[in-house]
């Protein structure tokens, strides 16, 4: 791997109250790499992208972002580092249609702050044609309300691949979704990866993972017990460490 | 498989029915299609028996003309905050006091036309405190404006006494705000410049997306970015000077003000904009609804008069033309969230 890790995490711990939810964590994220950040229930992985993404703050140890520490406040300070986070159930505006949500404190306006509509439609159109294949999305005027689980999600990964993210943190992305709409997921985060855009995969399905990571970080009871190249392990042993530790 | 044997008779037969649901899946669609109707029967009706119902005479269109602008400036304001997700209840009470303001400050010699910006200075201010309290101490902003309803009601009280005050002006003042243009009542001019100035901030311009945004859900408008707080103040702040505004046109047309004035209001402006299909909850709504909700308010009140009713006919009508908006409106939005 060349150069310094877009995003790192040093001995990151996480306390609340007595329960401690992370402990001496570390791990990092390359350019252009697909880490699956895997472990059972209660492993951790829910704190671990809440605090990427600067909802929670960590109680001991820091991140670096580009080999510089940093420290995220807030959700703000994450997004200037380029993460986004999509969630299941994501930041969207159910009674807006795609494009406005799309461009969502974002818009393009003119120099009096009105919207160019038809500018905004046609990407809309465009990102949604070709970064995110989603069947049943006919037309970005739709409101979001009216689209199902997989069908919200892939808007909200269009909004992060419009705005250029460099890293995506996709939070448990396949659950609620079909056969077809997982395997689109899929393969846009490997064509997001040729265009150098960072994913991690928080997920429990280590089939989906294995599609797809560089990378495997297995966690168990908020630390790291596992950091394994893809070409180094096998399905089966990857299993072994999520039940077994 | 089987789409393209459909396809043809399938089409046929849901076009209509998908051009109907289209239309009330706009957030003004259903009350579009009511008042059209209403429209459509009192015209009728008024063409067959113009001596017995003149819905349609010169002198009634003129009374629904001056009639309108009021409730329609005020019910604009209160519908761009409840889009943002918060109410106003004070509106009626500021619409009082910043009219009383500007009358008496009228009398002790300033002119018209610094009097009616100090009295949506006034407004505003108004309205951005409200909405501090709000936000300030996360409380409902029903609760604060109830405050702000009684507190203002009674500062008009303190600040001149419970007397009626003379609002006399230059005539350009008067000719500006309560003259008329091609035979149409100034003030219901104004009112159409700022339904379509609200329509372009609140449509097509960013503002409006961020208060739709933050109404619709402000964890998601937060978490893009979108300064919610700022958002929800800057609401606040139209409300304030839009009932200011409401006064002036009052103010200008009547030549008084009374301290009493505008009491119940706020109520019949919130119920403009149930009518015009604003969510309760915020996030949805249309500027054309808030201005249809209002003229469907002026034109039942209208009717009833011109038929002699009762005048306890008219607030039982009302009561249900409200409690049967908003029933439509949970409909519509139940079914698109499903």
């Amino acid at each position: 791997m060349s150069g310094t890790p877009i995003l790192e995490l040093h001995s990151i711990g996480k306390r609340f109250g007595a329960l401690t939810a992370l402990s001496d964590l570390s791990f990092h994220i390359g350019e252009g790499e697909v880490v699956g950040l895997l472990g059972d229930n209660g492993a951790g992985k829910s704190t671990t992208v809440n605090l990427l993404s600067g909802i929670h703050r960590p109680t001991s140890g820091h991140l670096s972002v580009d080999g510089t520490q940093t420290l995220f406040t807030c959700r703000t300070d994450s997004a200037n580092a380029g993460i986004e986070t999509i969630y299941q159930n994501t930041a969207l505006v159910d009674s807006l249609s795609i494009t406005r949500n799309i461009f969502m404190g974002r818009e393009k306006t003119n120099r009096l702050g009105f919207l160019k509509e038809a500018e905004m439609r046609e990407i809309a159109m465009e990102v949604l044609n070709s970064a995110v294949h989603i069947s049943g999305i006919d037309s970005p005027d739709q409101l979001v309300g009216d689209l199902s689980g997989g069908q919200k999600q892939a808007v909200a990964i269009a909004r992060a691949v419009f705005f250029k993210r460099r890293v995506l943190l996709l939070d448990e992305p396949t659950s609620a979704l079909s056969v077809r709409e997982t395997e689109a997921l899929l393969n846009q985060v490997l064509k997001l990866k040729a265009e150098g855009v960072s994913s991690v995969l928080v997920t429990h399905n280590i089939y989906h993972a294995y599609q797809v990571c560089d990378r495997f970080v297995i966690m168990s009871h908020g630390t790291k017990v596992f950091d394994v190249a893809k070409a180094d392990t096998s399905i089966g042993q990857l299993t072994q460490y999520v039940v077994l530790t | 498989m089987t789409d393209v044997a459909h396809a043809g008779p399938a089409r046929s037969r849901t076009k209509p029915r998908n051009a109907l649901r289209r239309l009330l899946a706009h957030p003004a669609g259903s009350i579009f299609l009511v008042f059209a109707l209403i429209q459509v029967c009192c015209i009728t009706w008024a063409l067959l028996n113009p001596e017995e119902f003149r819905y349609l005479s010169p002198q009634n269109l003129a009374i629904l003309m001056r009639a309108v602008p009021v409730l329609g400036c005020l019910a604009l304001g209160v519908g761009i905050l409840m889009i943002a997700g918060e109410f106003d209840l004070s509106v009626g009470s500021v619409y009082a006091l910043t009219s009383i303001v500007m009358a008496v400050q009228v009398s002790a010699g300033m002119s018209g036309f610094l009097a009616a910006p100090l009295a949506i200075l006034i407004g505003v201010g108004i309205g951005v405190l409200n909405g501090m309290i709000t936000l300030r101490f996360n409380l409902p902003s029903f609760i604060v404006t109830l405050g702000g309803l009684l507190f203002w009601r009674g500062a008009v009280l303190f600040y001149n006494g419970a007397v009626q005050v003379r609002f006399d002006p230059e005539p350009a003042f008067t000719a500006l705000f309560a003259g008329s243009l091609f035979g149409f009542n100034a003030a219901f001019l104004w009112l159409l410049a700022l339904t379509a100035g609200f329509y372009l901030l609140l449509h097509h311009h960013r503002l409006g997306n961020h208060i739709f945004a933050t109404g619709g859900n402000r964890a998601a408008a937060t978490a893009i970015g979108i300064r919610t707080k700022r958002v929800k103040i800057i609401a606040f702040a139209i409300a304030g000077g839009m009932a200011a505004v409401a006064g002036i046109l009052a103010s200008a047309r009547v030549g008084s003000v009374q301290p009493g004035q505008g009491t119940g209001l706020e109520l019949q402006a919130i119920a403009a904009c149930v009518i015009g299909g604003l969510s309760l909850r915020g996030g949805r709504g249309s500027v054309l609804g808030v201005f249809l909700g209002v003229l469907m308010i002026h034109t039942m009140t209208n009717v009833l008069l011109l038929i002699r009713a009762p005048g306890f006919y008219l607030e039982m009508f009302i009561a249900v033309l409200i409690v049967g908006a908003a029933i439509l409106n949970q409909l519509i939005e139940k079914r698109g969230a499903e």
